[in-house]
């Protein structure tokens, strides 16, 4: 059972344009019963604001264009300077297999690539969201 | 039967081959096919009441078509003539095919030159012999941005090529006849400051402006189905008719303004609400230029439409058709006269969310399909996505590929032969009338809210809910993806995926760097200070004086970013949603 009803940040980066599937599955973790806030962002510092301000439990990055790579970092070491390493972070878009390992070091507990599907995020979320312990430093 | 009334003679056309013996004929064998379909329904366990296929856009179908289900009015169209459903042109492809277009723009603007040389030379064709380049601008230039901006990292040059200003122009255009080549300027809504950079390069290469050929997209009515950072409705159409007014007057070959119904069926729209709403978009903006005292037989003719081919083949084919019959009714209605001023002249881009990242060859089945309904369906020039599309930039090899595809179904097929070799068909006849009939539908309600403009969040939920149903009927596998829902294999197919060499963003950020440090400062301050002005007085309501502002003050080496600032600081910068 959970506790209280899951808090999740979607974002999309404003240069990305390709938010069809953001927007997508938005409305699918809705309909799973999560609370969903969906941002642009032209910097990842307006993520982690956000993040703070609606207490969320997982932020969702959407990235179909690249520069998912120094999004994350700064995402991630701005959630942690704040406090906030119990956030959950995602990943989901076109990002290249390559760049997996990469994402996973900075603390990206979740990358979806093409094909993922939105019953698949929504059983990571349940399982994954609210850490006891920093997920990243 | 519906006949509707021409505007050209006014007289009603006579059901000539479709007397009351024929269509009582006619309906008799539909009676008869539809006894013995019921028959073979029921052996495959089916009602036959309860049983209909829809396409793509949910329109129904039947499953067959005779002769009495095409409209009479018709079976009294012909290329070249009003409504123009059949083809813009008498001659259609006989003498000159469609133009080869392929989008072409990554890294640093020497390597997409490379791009468009290695293409020239693969036999890309524009009309009469001419090189059309389609080249699309990155991401950082998209949001108004210089590729120093900390936001632009990890973005610079990605989807599209690392040009800010009139010295990037020259690194992409030196040694091109500008004044015989066709120039797409692919960009979002840093359109005037684009356009500026190349006015000024041309300028300094003592190219008279009225000789340039080639394409702004004004694309500022995207806000309503696009989430990138975007000024306001009203500014955006304002901006669009600056852009407008300046080149009717000074760029009679340029074409202003394009109608971009392919980024609506990429962000979920299907094809009736992608005609539906580029028809609004265009006569929306079509009145903005007329309130501001322009003529549609003037400005009309330079409207284009960048349309997507999709993979219901016939709906596709037809929504084109649809297209050219209702925007070619809607302008004559504004009071455009001059055939030009009616045509939709389509670009195609063949469908690129349809392509799959699983089985990636597949892609190339898919774009040869889409390439030639866009043929068959008679557009002007076409884009076919290359198969690596939902994985990355393409590389050479599958940019070669995508190019071929076009040039195969000109030289091999023999569809140019025969200008709109299905019309006549009494499917694409009834199809492209039902098309008809439902995008008025929304256009209607598009008009009661008070145009495109002022239903923004109308036309968002439309398209947003029907890319809900598409995915929700992928994942119910209500719609087949081969290689998604059906046929997965676990069978990785290797195939090269390209790569931005990450140098290029460092070099761009030490050019603009170099550039700002190297500039004439007081021409330079002196020149946005002219921009400043010139934009307040846009702002109240002057027109013509912007753009020309924006070009010597890219002569004076001011680039994208600087000049976007302005813009997002006098008219307005925000999410759209």
């Amino acid at each position: 059972m959970e506790r209280r009803i899951l808090r999740v940040l979607l974002c999309k980066g404003t240069m990305d344009a390709h938010d069809r599937g953001v927007r997508y599955l938005a409305t699918k973790l809705r309909e799973a019963g999560m609370e969903v806030i969906f941002i642009n962002f032209l910097e990842p510092s307006e993520i982690v604001d956000a993040a703070i301000q609606e207490d969320v439990d997982v932020v969702g990055v959407s990235s179909s264009v690249e520069g998912h790579l120094p999004v994350a970092r700064e995402l991630t070491r701005r959630l942690a300077a704040q406090g906030r390493a119990d956030v959950l972070v995602l990943f989901g878009g076109v990002i290249p297999e390559r760049d997996f390992p990469a994402m996973r070091e900075l603390g990206v507990e979740g990358v979806f690539g093409p094909g993922s599907t939105a019953d698949s995020v929504i059983a990571f979320v349940r399982e994954r969201a609210r850490a006891v312990r920093p997920r990243f430093a | 039967m519906s006949s509707n009334p021409s505007p050209h003679g006014g007289k009603a056309p006579v059901d000539c081959a479709l007397t009351r013996e024929f269509l009582e004929q006619s309906r008799a064998l539909e009676r008869e096919w539809r006894a013995a379909y019921d028959r073979l329904a029921q052996k495959f366990g089916v009602d036959p009441a309860s049983h209909v296929r829809r396409t793509d856009s949910g329109l129904p179908v039947k499953p067959a078509y005779f002769a009495h289900d095409v409209p009479a009015s018709a079976c009294l169209e012909s290329p070249g003539r009003h409504p123009f459903t059949r083809g813009l042109y008498a001659a259609q492809y006989q003498f000159m095919p469609w133009a080869n277009q392929p989008v072409i723009g990554y890294g640093l603007p020497e390597e997409t030159r490379r791009r468009m040389d290695y293409l020239q030379s693969q036999g890309m064709t524009g009309y009469f012999g001419n090189t059309f380049y389609n080249l699309v601008y990155d991401l950082v230039s998209h949001e108004g941005l210089d590729p120093d901006h900390p936001a632009a990292e990890g973005r610079v040059g990605q989807c599209g090529m690392a040009v800010y200003s009139r010295e990037d122009n020259a690194r992409l255009f030196d040694g091109l006849p500008l004044d015989r080549i066709n120039v797409v300027h692919i960009s979002y809504y840093e359109n005037l400051p684009v356009l500026a950079h190349y006015l000024a390069y041309a300028r300094r290469r003592g190219i008279a402006w009225d000789r340039l050929g080639g394409n702004s997209m004004s694309w500022y009515y995207q806000s309503a189905y696009v989430g990138m950072t975007c000024f306001p409705p009203r500014a955006g159409m304002d901006l669009a008719a600056e852009l407008i007014a300046f080149c009717t007057k000074r760029m009679p070959r340029w074409n202003t303004l394009n109608l971009f119904g392919y980024g609506m069926e990429e962000a979920g729209s299907t094809a009736v609400q992608e005609v539906a709403f580029t028809v609004a978009a265009g006569i929306d903006y079509a009145r903005g230029c007329i309130a501001k005292g322009l003529d549609p037989d003037v400005f009309l003719g330079r409207f284009g439409f960048q349309i997507s081919q999709a993979n219901d083949f016939f709906e596709e084919i037809c929504k084109i058709r649809a297209l050219r019959r209702i925007w070619a009714r809607q302008c004559h209605a504004l009071g455009a006269r001059d055939p030009r001023s009616q045509h939709v002249r389509i670009h195609t881009h063949t469908s690129g969310a349809v392509l799959t990242a699983q089985q990636p060859l597949n892609n190339i089945v898919r774009t040869t399909l889409h390439a030639l309904g866009a043929a068959l369906a008679g557009v002007q020039a076409m884009e076919v996505s290359t198969f690596d599309e939902a994985l990355a930039i393409p590389t050479e090899q599958s940019a070669t590929m995508a190019l071929r595809i076009q040039q195969i179904i000109q030289d091999e097929s023999g569809i140019t032969r025969v200008a709109d070799a299905l019309g006549g068909s009494y499917y694409v006849e009834a199809l492209t009338a039902q098309i008809e009939a439902a995008a008025l539908e929304i256009l209607a309600e598009v008009e009661k809210r008070g145009g495109y403009h002022r239903c923004h969040d109308y036309i968002r939920a439309q398209i947003e809910a029907s890319a809900l149903r598409w995915r929700d009927q992928v994942d119910a596998k209500e719609r087949i993806v081969v290689g998604v829902n059906k046929y997965v294999t676990d069978e990785a197919q290797d195939v090269e995926v390209f790569r931005v060499d990450p140098a290029s963003e460092r070099t761009a950020i030490e050019r603009v760097r170099a550039l700002r440090a190297n500039r004439d400062r007081a021409r330079w301050e002196a020149a946005m200070a002219d921009v400043h002005r010139a934009t307040e007085r846009f702002k109240a309501g002057e027109v013509g004086g912007l753009l020309p502002a924006m070009v010597e003050a890219s002569d004076a080496d001011a680039t994208t970013g600087e000049l976007m600032a302005v813009l997002k600081e006098h008219l307005g910068w925000a999410p759209p949603h």
